[in-house]
């Protein structure tokens, strides 16, 4: 929202505090000023001036324009507007001193554009000023921009006025309210008003003008309503914007010729009406909308746009001027149904004050006095309401608020700031007051004490309050060991040179389908930002993928790994999100094998005794290369390569459940005793089938080795000559010992033998 | 005779020892000289014909040149020992400018190591790490934070619907919520994790982002305690003091409610681009946590006070790092991943 500095002075006319300061006193005490701007600043130097001729020039569609000043004196202009014309009066700026054409042009004749009064860029502005005068009411000023967003709790703040009452209160210099009840007839209403839901409508009034001219406001309205950003149509139209702007009250002007029968409705639409609204859209109305109707049907959408047809043309003489209130929720939800926001939903949509409607229809009659002379009233205030009961006052004790802030505040101190915001202040009992609060500020703002400790706050400043710790009990946090966990797994991959990545929580529905997922089974989102983000991730893989894919296009091998959450939908309440682990090492050349045991080997660093065990293979994976990760008896996860149409050369892959890592993790490490005895090691080598697996051959020999066995290490396979063709020799190293006693050689032969004997019987050649 | 036989066989011997040219040849010598069956197993041999007067002046001799010719030996021995030993390290000899194989150091996220740094911070000053879904109920993320449903707060935080009614959290927020619920007042803890906004991307915006909730509930907690919290929160990540100020912010969850600002670390607070000439960067906000909350969240207002904050994780980093695209951190690209 844009707020003109000389708009609020107007209200604070004793304010001496320069534009830029106040900005930087608003953003502390009030709202967070996003900039400030100059805006009208040819206005300075510009007067009205009267073109007394005009020469053609040759070859060129500008003129040589011979014009009375005044204040400058006589000047020749080189003007190219269509309307520059002997006689008129327009305005004079003298800047831009150049020969245009072999003429010497002295200054401008400017158009409202130029000087920022108005859109207009057609023509040259057209005054009825004397010669030599400044433009009426119009002056350089500062245009203060304040963040919407800190404004959502406030709807008294869009407005100037408002906004005034705020610098008022800052600057502790009076405030001007420029509003004059007494203007509003009391007299019986000409027109009626039915409400059907006061809940939805708090407050409808309306007064009724005759004798109205539409024509162009005055210059000093038209700069107004530009300065902050608004477009001049007409006086009527623009009144309705000032009063909007200046307080805070959105208003409609309806041609009262063009409403049918002569009650306003105010009403849900019933299914299936529509409105042909001032933007020239066409609306299909449902119950959950609120409309202003005639007898006929809607002519409004309340609080969010007017109709086309009953709007204020050129041929208007007589007015219907709506203020009302709309129930904040209802508003909101029909403009976001509706998909339409205007500078009027924005306003309701904060709960406006029902005390202000009539404050913005006495406003109306003394500014459509001076906008369209000759215009009357016809009948007297027209106000249905519902009648609201003023909140009850807030007890504020004066040691809760110091114990709040950390701070004391003398209670005069308080009392003032509290009145200067237009809060009633009383003394309940010693060191209480009671505080009533204004209604601008009832309607949701301010109902607990606490709201009341940010209105002190802000005004002594929270600049002003020393830091403090405070004294509180030490204690130990509570342990959070999933996090200390993923920080140990974030740990061991870093260490073993992988890089870590983020990816988005999303998956395309082509991704989800290449890795073997059925989009279906996916959280889906229901306003993505893109379609190929419209499903929450069942699976890392997926986007590591295409971490791989981008950056094979720059190295030849890498480590990526990523720990985040699957998110895995439930028949009810929450997804399920587990905690995964995926990682991957590339290689652009190679066979792929010695990344695979690289990412076996890091496995095992993070899981000692961790083993691949063969595995139907999935989609994505190499259909010779998958494992599933065993550790500690359970399933943790997965061991591939990525399926070679997924991505050229060589890409590893590990995928973990983390909270089944993290679960089988040993908690506690205890000691046992160092042997003393030395141990025996012997090697054996088993003839086994070219497939046959290591892990099984080593697993059948631990079975038959016993208790005495303290390792079996896997040594080296042969083939060839002379063993039969299909097959291979594996020989491994068994380490055997007793804790209590050498093993004796006749002891450790026994083993051996067993073994032997026991894989014969198993159908393996051993060869010895 | 035995005595000139002795002197001649010490004599030619050790002129052999020092003559040997290799270890093998010194062995042959050795064995020839010294060995079992060698010359001066010989001449010991011959002891017994020497007239006994005579034997021990000529076994002293025989010692003293035995000794005299096995010193010499291992004297020669070492020096062909030594010679074989410079021999083997100098050809063991390494290019240590060459590159080491095998993988280098790995990188941590840089929002990991910042967020782990304030992690670390929090728990030395009592306050526990806890955990909140990605996927929130509209209650957490919204109505238990005092924004119901058509309030025009909520069109602070584009969400993300999900289809079945539920949502992206927008926020960390939600986890005050439930860390209240779980472990009741007094209570202090962060919630660090990723937050979403249903916005477009481009180089400073994020639909995906991540966020430091932080919150206290005591007997006694005030603005002041807050400022001192977040002047030692901002002065141990900044690693030099730092100049904070407070100023009203509205926040549904809070009341009062503040834009925490620090003085801009670029320009020192004379103004600059990044500041927008203001001289301040808005970091966080923060405020008292508004009783509405406390009491839903089954805390009585009335015996309890506390703060909360947000902390942008994600700008604290681009700050820190001095990153100026955020696109960077969800990238996945390893040439900005490698960096930290």
């Amino acid at each position: 929202m844009k707020f003109s500095y000389n708009w609020i002075r107007e209200y604070v006319p004793e304010m001496d505090t320069p534009a830029r300061q106040l900005e930087r006193l608003i953003t502390m005490r009030t709202a967070e000023c996003e900039g400030i701007a100059s805006t009208g600043e040819l206005l300075e130097q510009a007067c009205a001036a009267r073109i007394e001729s005009v020469e053609p020039i040759s070859g060129s569609h500008n003129v040589k324009a011979f014009v009375h000043t005044g204040r400058y004196g006589d000047k020749v202009v080189v003007c190219g507007a269509p309307n520059c014309r002997p006689g008129m009066v327009s305005a004079y700026v003298p800047i831009g001193e150049k020969v245009l054409h072999g003429i010497e042009s002295d200054g401008m004749l400017a158009s409202g554009a130029e000087l920022g009064v108005n859109r207009d860029a057609a023509g040259i502005l057209e005054l009825d000023s004397q010669v030599g005068a400044p433009l009426p009411g119009c002056v350089p000023d500062s245009i203060i921009e304040i963040d919407n967003k800190s404004i959502t709790h406030r709807p008294d703040l869009w407005g100037h006025f408002g906004m005034a009452r705020e610098v008022a209160a800052i600057v502790r210099r009076p405030l001007c309210d420029p509003v004059k009840p007494e203007l509003v007839p009391l007299d019986a209403a000409a027109i009626g008003v039915d409400i059907e839901d006061l809940d939805l409508c708090p407050r409808y009034s309306a007064l009724v003008f005759e004798n109205v001219t539409i024509k162009p406001s005055p210059l000093w309205l038209q700069y107004r309503l530009t300065a902050i950003g608004l477009n001049p149509i007409n006086n009527i139209v623009d009144m309705t914007n000032y009063i909007m702007s200046e307080l805070a009250q959105p208003m409609h002007a309806f041609d009262r010729d063009l409403l049918h029968g002569d009650t306003i409705f105010v009403r849900r639409a019933r299914e299936g009406e529509s409105l042909a609204a001032l933007n020239e859209q066409d609306y299909t109305l449902a119950a959950a909308n609120l409309v202003i109707a005639d007898a006929r049907g809607p002519v409004a959408l309340a609080g969010v746009i007017g109709g086309m047809h009953s709007a204020i043309v050129g041929g208007t003489r007589r007015i219907v001027l709506e203020s009302a209130t709309f129930n904040a929720a209802s508003v909101r939800r029909t403009s976001s149904a509706q998909k339409l926001r205007t500078d009027a939903s924005m306003r309701f949509e904060k709960s406006q004050d029902p005390a202000n409607t009539v404050r913005g229809l006495a406003r109306a009659v003394e500014l459509l006095a001076e906008l369209s002379p000759g215009i009357r009233l016809v009948g007297g205030l027209a106000d249905q309401r519902k009648e609201i009961p003023a909140p009850p006052p807030i007890l504020l004790p004066l040691d809760w608020l110091a114990r709040k802030l950390g701070k004391h505040t003398a209670s005069e101190e308080v009392r003032d700031i509290l009145e200067r915001l237009a809060f009633g202040v009383s003394a309940s009992a010693p060191g209480v007051f009671s505080v009533t609060v204004p209604s601008w500020r009832a309607t949701r703002d301010i109902s607990l004490k606490e709201d009341l400790v940010e209105e002190v706050g802000r005004m002594i400043g929270y600049d002003s309050i020393e830091p403090k710790p405070p004294a509180v009990l030490t204690t130990v946090p509570p342990f959070n060991a999933e996090r200390a966990f993923e920080r140990k797994v974030r740990g061991v991959f870093a260490n073993q040179g992988f890089a870590e990545v983020y990816n988005y929580s999303f998956v395309a529905e082509a991704d989800a389908r290449a890795f073997g997922m059925d989009p279906a089974d996916h959280v889906a989102v229901a306003n993505p930002i893109a379609p190929n983000q419209s499903l929450l991730r069942m699976s890392l893989l997926p986007e590591l993928r295409g971490n791989v894919l981008e950056n094979s296009k720059h190295q030849d091998s890498f480590r990526l790994f990523e720990i985040g959450r699957e998110i895995h939908k439930q028949p009810q309440g929450l997804p399920r999100e587990t905690p995964h682990l995926a990682a991957a090492i590339y290689s652009k050349g190679g066979d792929g094998v010695e990344g695979l045991f690289e990412m076996k080997r890091v496995a095992e660093c993070l899981m000692p005794g961790a083993q691949a065990r063969p595995a139907a293979s999935r989609k994505y994976e190499h259909p010779a290369r998958t494992a599933e990760v065993h550790w500690r008896g359970t399933v943790v996860g997965r061991l591939f390569e990525l399926h070679p149409s997924l991505a050229e050369g060589r890409t590893a892959m590990l995928d973990l459940d983390l909270a089944v890592v993290q679960q089988r993790a040993p908690k506690e490490k205890k000691y046992s005793t160092i042997r003393r005895y030395p141990s025996s090691a012997f090697d054996l080598s088993v003839v086994a089938g070219m497939r046959e697996l290591v892990g099984d051959l080593r697993d059948k020999l631990a079975a038959l080795a016993g208790e005495t066995l303290e390792s079996i290490e896997y040594l080296r396979e042969y083939s060839g000559p002379p063993l039969p063709e299909g097959t291979r020799s594996v020989s491994f190293r068994l380490t055997a010992g007793s804790p209590e006693r050498t093993l004796s050689s006749e002891e450790v032969g026994a083993i051996r033998a067993r073994l032997i004997e026991g894989m014969r019987a198993q159908g393996y050649d051993l060869r010895v | 005779m035995l005595e000139t036989q002795l002197s001649d066989l010490a004599s030619g011997a050790l002129a052999r020892i020092l003559a040997a040219g290799s270890p093998q040849e010194l062995e042959t010598v050795r064995v020839e000289v010294l060995g079992r069956k060698g010359s001066v197993a010989q001449i010991s041999k011959e002891m017994g014909k020497v007239a006994p007067e005579e034997r021990a002046y000529i076994g002293k001799l025989l010692n003293a040149a035995k000794q005299e010719l096995e010193a010499a030996l291992e004297s020669r021995q070492q020096h062909f020992a030594e010679a074989a030993l410079r021999t083997r390290l100098d050809a063991e000899w390494v290019d240590l400018t060459l590159p080491a194989p095998g993988p280098r150091m790995g990188h941590l996220h840089p929002i990991t190591q910042i967020q782990s740094e304030i992690e670390d911070l929090f728990v030395s000053l009592g306050f526990a790490v806890l955990d909140g879904p990605e996927v929130e109920t509209e209650y957490y993320n919204f109505d238990a934070l005092n924004i119901p449903a058509d309030h025009p707060a909520r069109d602070m935080q584009d969400t993300f619907w999900l289809t079945d009614g539920n949502l992206l959290r927008t926020h960390t927020s939600p986890v005050q919520v439930r860390g209240m619920e779980r472990l009741g007042p007094p209570l202090r803890m962060i919630a660090p994790g990723r937050s979403f906004r249903n916005e477009n991307v481009d180089a400073s915006h994020e639909h995906t982002f991540y966020q430091l909730e932080g919150m206290m509930v005591d007997r006694e907690v005030s603005v002041a305690h807050l400022i001192y919290f977040m002047k030692t929160l901002l002065t141990a990540i900044f690693r030099r003091e730092m100049t904070v100020r407070l100023r009203p912010g509205y926040f549904p969850f809070v009341e009062p409610g503040f834009e925490l600002d620090i003085r801009c670390l670029i320009c020192g607070g004379t103004g600059c681009a990044v500041c927008k000439q203001s001289g301040w960067v808005e970091l966080l906000p923060c405020g008292l946590v508004n009783p509405n909350v406390l009491r839903m969240s089954g805390i009585d207002p009335e015996q309890w006070n506390g703060f909360a904050f947000g902390l942008g994780l994600t700008r604290l980093a681009m700050m820190r790092y001095g990153i100026d695209d955020i696109r960077l951190l969800q990238g996945g690209d390893l040439r900005f991943l490698q960096q930290f």
